[in-house]
């Protein structure tokens, strides 16, 4: 597979480590009320779709830059790769 | 053995001869030969045995599709199995042997299969070896396993040497044929970067195998020039010897180049290459392959496919046979007729399956509407039996069923081909890899002007994709040969069998069966008779099975279905994909700075992860490992010790924000950390249990370093970046690894300071009170060479880390030894290193395994409740924090003198062992020289109020069970005063 | 107190061989530091760089070069930069840091890497054994740069002329990074 890497161009997968379910990036509140129940959802619970996955790459063979990347899991398709910093921003992670 | 079978002309050099031998017997060919074509050449019709009833087998085709001619290349170690003779190209001193048989070649004492074929036929395996159920180890079993397979082993380490490589085009041409020549020209001249590759030692494909013209003159002149013109571009790189076997995601594409398997020797340079070829779009012009008729006995040596048989005349100058005979259900069949009679051999007959057929052939008995039914001959047909009970004596039976796209890189990502009813074949579908395209006759082309003609269109399409120019030059023109077929798959009309898949055996009965006994989907149908399987892939077989069973079921082709194809497209060694990673070069060597010294000076090394680590230093007369690691624990604990610890993993951390990042990251509280101080950390997993440990010491307000366990290195750095990218994206910190910058060293023992001060510049006060338990900074050594050292101690005694910047590694760890010469310093390696952490109750990876929490370790109130870190909310958890869990503890053996054993399980004594009363378990064991006993640490469940309590520890497996007392896991100096001295 | 003596190693004992037209060598005299951008702190860092060495902050997988060649500034990242400069003072960071005057983060890397330079016609026959990028000039010109991995290693690729790179490996891991690039220039030998 090729990930086209927003700031470096095309790179083999090999590049890579792949983390899984982009929803990583929001962990929940601490000291939210139901903190405790978040985390284990957080921790635990993925989806696993058929189809348009977001997942997190990390570019440890290059730049040590996270990715999101849009990927079909039925066809490999890549649609987005985008920086997982500027993901987490506009998630609101900034705080 | 003379050339017999020689005909004049073909593409070979006649004035070198080569020596070969098959099967011992000696026989010339010519460079540009193939084994087959020699062998054909010197009238060797009988190549092999076939796999289950061990007939007699002859070469069937000319390419990479052959079923039959496999057999056991180069000798020894060298030794290559299943080598298709079809593709092996001729070298000096070349030697084959034939396979599957017992005995001679000619008299194979298996062919008793043969006779015994109606118990044999498909699915026999699953209906005869099911019972008596006792017979299938000792007897089914054994005997099936010596049978199976169809080449030998040498049972021998390959020799031969491989690599891999990687390249990168615009578009990546896949076969050289006429499409593929057509459409490398027309991307070449447009300035792109254009790879063509093609399997065959020599490019032009059908080219240089018909007898056509291109551009009003030979087609294989025409292949010339259009070759020197391709060598002659800067952007177009041409691969010969070079298989593309899959077709990956993104355009990506394995290829694997022969190197050196036509020469006699590799001479120490790789035998092949494994290229992945990165391509912005494909041009697959892979040709097609031909296929057979099914009739009674057609699998005789002698007979072969009838483009094969031209191809060895026109190309390599060999009559297959004295006497052909053809037989045809399409136009191209005639030319072989036609091709050979050029060549001055005789055609004993053209058998045409089709009706109203009214060409004629001068001096050849034409036959139309009919077919043959069987065949007759030992060890190769002599006579061919018609339809009508005619006997025709013949020698070649050339068979022209009609030909086949090679659409199978256009399946690799489950692309489904589709019927063409116009060529009775498949041909590719609307769903190919992305970036690929199709021309030629791997496209259903099968004329060669249209073949031309598509394969520039194609690739001008292909390349004013990625934004080229296409060259306005015409494709070459040639006139597009008669070509009609109408679909004919097998004559009845004779009980003898009749051949479908010849590798497997496979004849038209058995795939009647098959369907008869409800195996009906052509993926069913495929595993019950193994049809398609083997080396070939069903490659002149698959399409005849289908349309058999489709006349079986009554259905057509298109609703019978097709099996789908998966990379490699032809075998490819497993040494290829290993390339070079094999042995000593399995994986990358890390190497310590003190790498040298320690070598020289008695270590024995292990490997920890990619490291290589001394893991003791042997002294004249120590008799095992135990002396060396007694002697180096007690000479460390008596006075000083020396040990190369670079291998923990060091991490930069710098930036505004690094204090209240790394409060994220450990699990206690770092922010307040003074500067010049050092601190023990535990980090934990998001899910709240126990990950890594280390120190990190603030050199400056927003500047730290860190040290992970060895192991953790490179996750811990992977997950502090995902923690900065991710989940606290602004806040400043940067981070980098410098692991490899800092050789560090372990000095240790109560003579520690007196050895340090012998190296410390001056003004550097490291007294006690000046630098304290935990303290660290930056100084330096022996005249001014930066160092950073910390007082920190995993030994439990008196303790330092000093760090130098690597280059000076090696020289330290010798001044080091000769500053600590009047202290009798040892230097200690990996296995004292644990003694002594054990001895500390110290935790490491066999306690920190991932399945243990803050709180096991005796680390519980660590885990601060006042700020958010990774893993604490998760760690307090219910279900890690219950009444009676686990804690870590020391043990003793009552018996001192009994060795204790990790992985032992504690039960409650009294109690009978067993899932239910296990109490936990022992996670390290040493023998503690400065105890005189065997010393543990373990996990025992409420472990630190039982202390004292004598407990079993039960291992079934090593059948030892001990009585152990419960102790304090810090076995030495347990109130720290050692390391605070 | 006695006198001791630190002499420096380094991690290729100084390895210089000829293959045919191709020459490798290890690079012993140069300092190598990361320098990281703080956050929101662009500006001051392309302005700090300017000042100090009058280069431009390169973009990621492009270099730039003072005049005198003297420093090479290599994009790794989007906030990471490398810095090649003669290896003229004992802590190389410190002079860096006091040009910079804390506009930007630098670390010693020196000791990290292990440097090779290789020069010679024909050398990307060699290289497409173990490097995966694409090192035609059109994709890879002189001064581009990229961190990638070969034969299991993480490696730094330079293009510091047309027949020319500068390979940067992990000084631990040398030894078996020389032996993959020696490795490829064997069996690519004419």
């Amino acid at each position: 597979m090729i990930i086209n890497h927003p700031l470096l161009g095309p790179r083999d997968a090999a590049e890579f480590v792949v983390k899984g379910d982009a929803n990583l990036i929001n962990r929940p509140d601490w000291q939210a009320d139901d903190a405790a129940q978040q985390f284990y959802e957080y921790a635990y619970l993925r989806d696993n779709p058929a189809g348009e996955h977001r997942e997190l790459w990390y570019h440890e063979q290059g730049d040590r830059s996270w990715l999101v990347v849009t990927r079909n899991t039925l066809t490999h398709e890549v649609t987005k790769v985008e920086l997982a910093r500027d993901v987490a921003r506009a998630a609101g992670r900034s705080a | 053995m003379t050339q017999s079978n020689r005909i004049d002309g073909g593409l070979i050099d006649r004035d070198r001869a080569l020596s070969f031998r098959f099967n011992g017997k000696t026989m010339t060919g010519h460079p540009g030969d193939t084994l087959a074509s020699a062998l054909l050449a010197n009238g060797q019709r009988l190549v092999g045995r076939s796999f289950k009833y061990h007939r007699p087998r002859g070469i069937f085709s000319c390419g990479s599709e052959e079923p039959n001619a496999l057999v056991q290349l180069r000798t020894g170690a060298a030794q290559e199995p299943n080598t298709r003779a079809t593709v092996v190209e001729l070298y000096d001193q070349l030697s084959a042997t034939s396979q599957n048989h017992r005995g001679p070649l000619a008299f194979d004492f298996m062919g008793v299969n043969d006779l015994l074929s109606p118990f044999l036929s498909a699915g026999f395996y699953y209906k005869t070896f099911m019972w008596p159920k006792a017979f299938w180890e000792k007897i089914y079993e054994p005997v099936i396993r010596n049978s199976a397979g169809l080449g030998k082993l040498s049972m021998k380490g390959d020799v031969d040497r491989y690599d891999h490589g990687f390249l990168h085009c615009d578009v990546l041409v896949i076969g050289a044929g006429p499409a593929g020549l057509s459409a490398a020209l027309a991307a070449g001249r447009s300035g792109a970067r254009v790879i063509l590759a093609d399997e065959d030692f020599r490019m032009g494909g059908r080219l240089l195998a018909e007898t056509l013209e291109v551009d009003g003159m030979p087609g294989v002149d025409w292949a010339a020039e259009a070759l020197a013109e391709l060598s002659s571009m800067d952007n177009v790189r041409l691969m010969t010897r070079t298989t593309v076997y899959g077709a990956f995601d993104h355009g990506v594409y394995g290829a694997l180049e022969r190197m050196t398997d036509h020469l006699p020797t590799s001479g120490n340079k790789p035998r092949q290459v494994l290229w992945r070829v990165y391509s912005k779009r494909a041009v697959l012009c892979a040709g097609a392959t031909e296929r057979s008729i099914a009739f009674g006995n057609n699998d005789r040596p002698g007979v072969m496919l009838a483009g094969a048989v031209r191809a060895y005349a026109n190309r390599y100058g060999v009559a297959p046979g004295k006497r052909v005979t053809v037989m045809t259900n399409n136009d191209d069949g005639w030319r072989t007729a036609t091709d050979l009679l050029a060549k001055g051999v005789k055609v004993a007959a053209l058998i045409d399956t089709r009706t109203g057929i009214t060409r004629t052939l001068d001096g050849v008995r034409v036959e139309t509407g009919s077919g043959l039914i069987d065949t007759k001959g030992h060890n190769g047909i002599s006579w061919a039996t018609l339809q009508s009970g005619i006997k025709i004596e013949t020698d070649c039976l050339a068979v022209a069923g009609g030909w086949s796209p090679n659409v199978h890189l256009t399946c690799h990502q489950r692309g489904r081909p589709t019927w063409s009813e116009d060529i009775a074949a498949f041909v590719p579908g609307s769903d190919l890899p992305p970036g690929m395209r199709v021309a030629g006759s791997a496209n259903g082309t099968m004329t060669m002007g249209a073949c031309l003609t598509e394969g520039r269109d194609v690739a001008n399409e292909t390349i004013r994709d990625l934004g080229f120019t296409a060259s306005r030059k015409a494709a070459a023109k040639a006139e597009d040969e008669a070509s009609d077929i109408t679909a004919f798959w097998h004559m009845g009309g004779s009980k003898a069998r009749a051949w479908v898949d010849l590798q497997n055996d496979v004849t038209t009965k058995d795939i009647k069966q098959s369907h008869t006994e409800g195996f009906r989907s052509v993926e069913h149908l495929k595993r019950y008779t193994t049809l398609g399987m083997a080396t070939d892939q069903g490659k002149t077989a698959n399409v005849l099975g289908l349309a058999i069973l489709a006349e079986a079921s009554g259905k057509t082709i298109p609703e019978t279905g097709t099996t789908i194809f998966r990379p490699p497209y032809t075998p490819v060694p497993l040494g290829a994909f290993a390339g070079r990673s094999r042995g000593q070069d399995f994986k990358p060597f890390r190497l310590t700075p003190s790498h040298d010294w320690a070598k020289s000076n008695g270590a024995t090394f292990i490997e920890t992860g990619m490291w290589l680590r001394a893991q003791w230093f042997a002294r004249p007369g120590e008799k095992g490992w135990r002396d060396s690691v007694d002697r180096e624990v007690t000479m460390t604990r008596n006075s000083v010790g020396i040990c190369d610890v670079t291998t923990l993993g060091k991490i930069d951390i710098q930036g505004r924000d690094a204090a209240a990042f790394l409060n994220k990251i450990y699990c206690n509280g770092f922010a307040k950390l003074a500067l010049g101080k050092v601190r023990y950390g535990l980090m934990l997993r998001e899910d709240g249990l126990a990950y890594d440990d280390g120190t990190t010491a603030r050199m400056s307000e927003n500047h730290f370093v860190m040290t992970t366990t060895t192991a953790n290195a490179v996750t811990v750095f992977r997950n502090m970046e995902f923690a900065r990218q991710c989940l606290w994206p602004d806040m400043d910190v940067h981070l980098i690894s410098t692991t490899d910058g800092w050789a560090q060293f372990a000095v240790a023992g109560p003579n520690a300071r007196k050895l340090l001060q012998n190296v410390v510049d001056e003004g550097h006060d490291i007294s006690n009170e000046a630098f304290p338990f935990m303290a660290c900074g930056e100084i330096t050594i022996c005249g001014g060479i930066p160092a950073r050292l910390f007082r920190i101690s995993f030994s439990g005694e008196l303790a330092y880390e000093i760090a130098v910047p690597a280059r000076y590694g090696n020289a330290l760890m010798g001044v080091l030894m000769e500053a600590g010469k009047e202290f009798d310093a040892t230097p200690y390696g990996t296995e004292a290193l644990g003694v002594m952490r054990i001895e500390k109750g110290h935790a490491a990876g066999n306690e920190l395994n991932g399945q243990t929490t803050a709180a096991m370790l005796g680390m519980g109130r660590m885990v601060s409740k006042a700020k958010d870190s990774i893993g604490s909310k998760l760690s307090e958890r219910p279900g890690l924090n219950e009444e009676g869990d686990l804690r870590l503890v020391g043990l003793r053996p009552v018996d001192r003198s009994v060795l204790l054993n990790a992985g032992a399980h504690f039960i409650t004594k009294g109690d009978t062992p067993s899932m239910e009363t296990d109490q936990g378990w022992m996670t390290s064991v040493a023998y503690s020289p400065s105890l005189g006993h065997s010393v543990g640490l373990g996990f025992v469940k409420s472990g630190t109020d039982r202390m004292g309590e004598v407990i079993r520890a039960y291992d079934p497996l090593r059948g030892k069970d001990t009585d152990v007392e419960i102790v304090s896991a810090h076995f030495i100096d347990p109130e720290g005063e050692r390391l605070r001295a | 107190m006695p006198d001791f003596t630190l002499t420096p190693t380094s991690p290729l004992k100084g390895f210089d061989k000829q293959f045919g037209d191709i020459r490798l060598r290890e690079v012993t005299d140069q300092a190598i530091l990361s320098l990281a951008t703080p956050l929101g702190g662009e500006t001051a860092l392309k302005a700090a760089v300017g000042s100090a060495w009058g280069l431009e902050m390169p973009a990621p997988g492009r270099s730039s070069r003072a005049d005198d060649g003297k420093v090479h500034l290599l994009g790794l990242g989007a906030d990471q930069i490398f810095i090649l400069k003669p290896h003229d003072h004992l802590q190389p960071d410190a002079p860096v840091r006091e040009a910079l005057n804390g506009a930007g983060y630098a670390t010693d890397q020196s000791d990290v890497w292990a440097m090779l330079e290789i020069t010679g016609p024909g050398l990307r026959r060699a290289l497409e054994r173990i490097c995966p990028l694409d090192l035609h000039p059109d994709a890879f010109p002189v001064g581009a740069v990229a961190r990638t991995m070969m034969e299991h290693m993480g490696a730094i690729i330079l293009r510091s002329g047309e027949d020319a790179f500068i390979l940067l490996a992990a000084s631990s891991s040398a030894g078996s990074f020389l032996h993959a690039v020696e490795t490829s220039l064997n069996w690519t030998a004419p």
